[in-house]
């Protein structure tokens, strides 16, 4: 699959779900190379931004989305790695921060 | 010379930013890929990383300092202040 054709479907999700993608767009297209990048790795689309293990039982919670998408954009506005968005951010009503990792700590 | 080392991963569009950051200010770096390295290595690196950032996440920027995520306006505040000490100590 495309990077382009991959956009194209996780925007038509994302507005079903009441969010957006990032609106700039070369860099959600590079997110969206990351995501493919790791299923070819791995076989599943794991967030571009995480150390994936390539266990996928392990790794599970940072699949795309991730376990932490809809809180994180609930208290920031976006999820960790900026994919997904809300329209207030993508309209800059609200500060645009980093957003700090809320999957626990692994040793 | 003071060491700047970047620990990022390949796919992490995020990374390419302080990467581009770097480049732009001309900060010599040395940047680790944890994700393109075995899984000895991987080990290997996260641990290290983990000395500076518990958490191990991308991009960690190592300057004497840590600085976790992409935040422009404070990275260019931390950079500047690094060069400055490193010009006034030449």
């Amino acid at each position: 699959m495309t990077p382009e054709a991959l956009y194209e479907i996780l925007n038509n999700f994302a507005h079903q779900q009441g969010l957006e993608l990032n609106k700039d767009k070369d860099f959600t297209l590079d997110i969206i190379r990351g995501l493919l990048k790791n299923e070819e790795r791995y076989g599943y689309r794991s967030c571009p931004c995480r150390l994936a293990t390539g266990i996928k039982e392990r790794d599970e919670d940072i699949i795309c989305p991730c376990k932490y998408r809809d809180d994180d954009i609930k208290e920031y506005g976006s999820c960790y790695c900026y994919l997904y968005v809300s329209k207030e951010w993508n309209e800059g009503k609200i500060p645009h921060v980093v957003v700090p990792e809320r999957r626990p700590l692994r040793r | 010379m003071r060491k700047v080392t970047l620990f990022a991963l390949s796919t992490c569009p995020v990374c390419k930013k302080v990467k581009a950051f770097l480049d732009e200010h001309n900060i010599q770096h040395e940047i680790i890929e944890v994700d393109t390295l075995d899984s000895g290595e991987q080990w290997l690196m996260t641990k290290e990383l983990q000395k500076y950032n518990p958490q191990a996440t991308y991009p960690t920027l190592v300057i004497c300092d840590v600085l976790k995520g992409y935040d422009p306006e404070l990275l260019k505040k931390k950079l500047i202040d690094a060069i400055a000490s490193e010009s006034n100590s030449s």
